[in-house]
């Protein structure tokens, strides 16, 4: 059963996630504030160690953020946060600060039960993810950016997830639809490998979205146009060419597709 | 008394003005009595009062008879006395200097005494500009440093004190007293605000989360246990949500100006379709590629209520870019009511809505198409507004090349 604890200031808000969570099967802790959250941090064991931690951005004693950043030096405890604000700037800074998602108040309490099981998904909810962190802590899978990963960068282009921004070579800021970002991040992570479209599908699946194998053609066949045909030194006919020889997304007959790049 | 004493601008102009005069005065005295007066023989003006000798050529006098121009008033008794009227155009006509020693100045002198003044004043008056209009641009750079900082947010609230409240004249001391307070409740009034904006987003949003949850329990996915009003609610405290978040973009776009990039136009108009043909929305790009300089969220902020508000009214959208004259043209089309011809500024407004409109339930918050001929114009681009000739409404956006 997973372990969720709960930081928010508001007591009602308190009362309503932590029974609602309970009727998903999850056993929940409310604190109220930042000391609170510390405290009952440091009095764990790690055998009843949280499984997740949902954490308010705004609580009266200390931010949300600093917190974060406390729970990401001292354990591997995936952190949710939740937060009033929900401009783009301070998602950025919240993943940036390592908490593993971000979900805007008011948020649908389904949404939330879907990013609380696939958090626990990516890290696997089986080890106590509380306590010093030792040589032998586990670690993160890369489908969990860490921060310094965020950037990536292949053949000139770079690739910020944070950001869902690509620039090409160019420096030509390059718009991806969710299905092209979540393709590209699932190629950026598994260069020089040819990735079967079961296993595309599997990266590339994301709550809510239904994902088939004609969409990963057509993601590929637009993500391929986007890195081909982005204007590069002005001339489309000659970005084109010079995609068609040396393609960053090849395909190989009957088994999938290679991202073909070096990545740095 | 120490008023009269205190460094004023008043007393620095003054003084400036009555030092430079009367050292020129000296100097071009100097020059003339060191390098023209061994020269000319018997020249009496080296016994004259050195302020006479040197003062500026004054109109004649009357009854002194047709006096030749740049005769020194103060040799003028000798001059009359020497060379009575008549005798002028003789003396013109000789080879002979004009105004002979007898009490004048030759030429020569005369052209290095006003020489040495002009040069002398013309020196103190740039020196003098200077030194009293530096100030003035000291605080000129501070308002522009001002307008700055408090233009880029939060970031670093009033750093420094943008004067210097201890140099200068006592006009210019004050001044920057009185800027300075000014500068600090600006800034404490834009943080007060984005500090206002937060708390009211916070305050809203909490109670609406907790609404939120409490609805769920009657929006169970099993349809018969389903209250009939849940859904009703769940879609009305959305669009509570939307319009806080519409005021907090209008408040957060005012106080960040994001430097501009080069954004692949197409690329991100064919982004939005493809995400909105993921949910359904019939949405169709063609064009030609385009690279505009722009701030790409923005951008993507503006288009998406453009074509929002076209699948809205029309349930589907269509969208042109082309590139003509160095400037972007993307339309977005639609086959809806359009708007009357009389509201199409009208709708820019803030918080304004379309009268009568045809379609029930949401129809936004009405701050969108404001929020986005603010960012466009911002980004030097322009937003348009026209009825199609065969129905339907055309939004026009125009992005410089980038």
């Amino acid at each position: 059963m997973a372990h969720a604890l709960l930081v928010d200031d508001d007591p009602e808000l308190r009362t309503l996630l932590a029974g609602y969570l309970r009727g998903y099967g999850m056993q929940v802790t409310t604190v109220a504030d930042g000391a609170a959250l510390r405290a009952t941090l440091q009095a764990t064991a790690p055998e009843t160690a949280f499984d997740v931690l949902l954490l308010d951005v705004m609580l009266p004693d200390a931010s949300g953020l600093d917190l974060c950043r406390w729970v990401r030096e001292t354990s591997n405890m995936p952190v949710i946060m939740l937060t009033a604000q929900g401009d783009p700037a301070s998602r950025i800074i919240g993943l940036e600060l390592g908490a593993d998602d971000y979900l805007p108040k008011p948020f649908e309490p389904r949404e939330l039960v879907a990013r609380i099981h696939a958090v626990l998904r990516r890290t696997g909810s089986a080890q106590p993810r509380f306590g010093p962190r030792s040589g032998a802590a586990p670690s993160r899978p890369a489908s969990a950016p860490e921060p310094a990963d965020a950037v990536r960068r292949f053949n000139g282009w770079s690739f910020d997830r944070l950001r869902h921004t690509l620039v090409s070579p160019a420096q030509v800021v390059v718009a991806l639809s969710n299905a092209e970002f979540r393709l590209l991040s699932a190629f950026v992570d598994h260069p020089q490998r040819v990735l079967s479209r079961e296993r595309l599908l599997e990266l590339s699946r994301a709550p809510g979205v239904e994902v088939t194998d004609r969409s990963i053609d057509l993601a590929v066949s637009r993500l391929r146009q986007k890195l081909g045909d982005a204007p590069r030194d002005g001339s489309r006919e000659a970005s084109r060419e010079g995609s068609r020889e040396r393609g960053l997304i090849r395909t190989v007959r009957g088994e999938g597709y290679l991202f073909d790049v070096e990545m740095s | 008394m120490k008023h009269w004493w205190a460094d004023t601008l008043f007393k620095r102009l003054f003084v400036l003005m009555w030092v430079a005069l009367v050292v020129s005065h000296l100097i071009a005295f100097l020059a003339v009595r060191s390098f023209v007066a061994p020269a000319g023989a018997g020249m009496q003006g080296g016994m004259l009062p050195p302020v006479l000798g040197s003062l500026p050529p004054g109109t004649p006098v009357p009854g002194v008879g047709p006096v030749g121009p740049g005769g020194p008033p103060g040799d003028r008794p000798a001059f009359a006395k020497e060379s009575p009227p008549g005798d002028v155009e003789e003396l013109l006509a000789s080879d002979a200097p004009p105004w002979p020693a007898a009490g004048g100045m030759p030429a020569g002198a005369l052209w290095l005494d006003y020489g040495v003044r002009l040069i002398v004043i013309g020196l103190a008056a740039w020196l003098g500009a200077r030194w009293l209009s530096a100030p003035m641009r000291r605080l000129s750079a501070a308002s522009q440093a001002l307008g700055q900082s408090l233009g880029e947010a939060q970031a670093a609230p009033a750093a420094t004190a943008p004067l210097d409240e201890h140099r200068g004249t006592l006009e210019v001391r004050q001044t920057a007293q009185v800027f300075n307070a000014m500068a600090a409740r600006l800034a404490e009034q834009f943080k007060a605000q984005g500090l206002l904006m937060a708390a009211i987003s916070h305050d809203l949003r909490t109670p609406l989360a907790r609404l939120r949850l409490r609805l769920e329990p009657m929006n169970s996915q099993a349809p018969a246990q389903a209250h009939p009003q849940a859904a009703a609610c769940i879609g009305d405290l959305r669009e509570m949500d939307a319009l806080i978040g519409s005021v907090l973009d209008l408040v957060r776009d005012q106080q960040t100006p994001a430097a501009p990039q080069r954004v692949d136009l197409l690329a991100l108009v064919q982004a939005l379709a493809d995400d909105l043909g993921d949910q359904g929305q019939a949405v169709r790009v063609q064009g030609e590629p385009a690279v505009v300089s722009a701030h790409p969220a923005a951008l993507g902020r503006v288009l998406s209520n453009l074509v929002g508000n076209a699948l809205r009214h029309a349930g589907s959208a269509e969208i042109t870019v082309a590139t003509r004259h160095g400037q972007a043209h993307l339309c977005v089309d639609d086959r809806g009511p359009g708007i009357p011809p009389g509201q199409l500024d009208a709708v820019f407004k803030p918080f304004y809505r379309l009268q009568a409109s045809g379609t029930a339930g949401s129809t936004g918050s009405g701050l969108g198409l404001h929020i986005a001929r603010d960012l466009l114009v911002r980004q030097g681009g322009q937003l348009t507004l026209a009825n199609r000739p065969g129905g339907g409404l055309r939004a026009e956006v125009v992005l410089p090349l980038g």
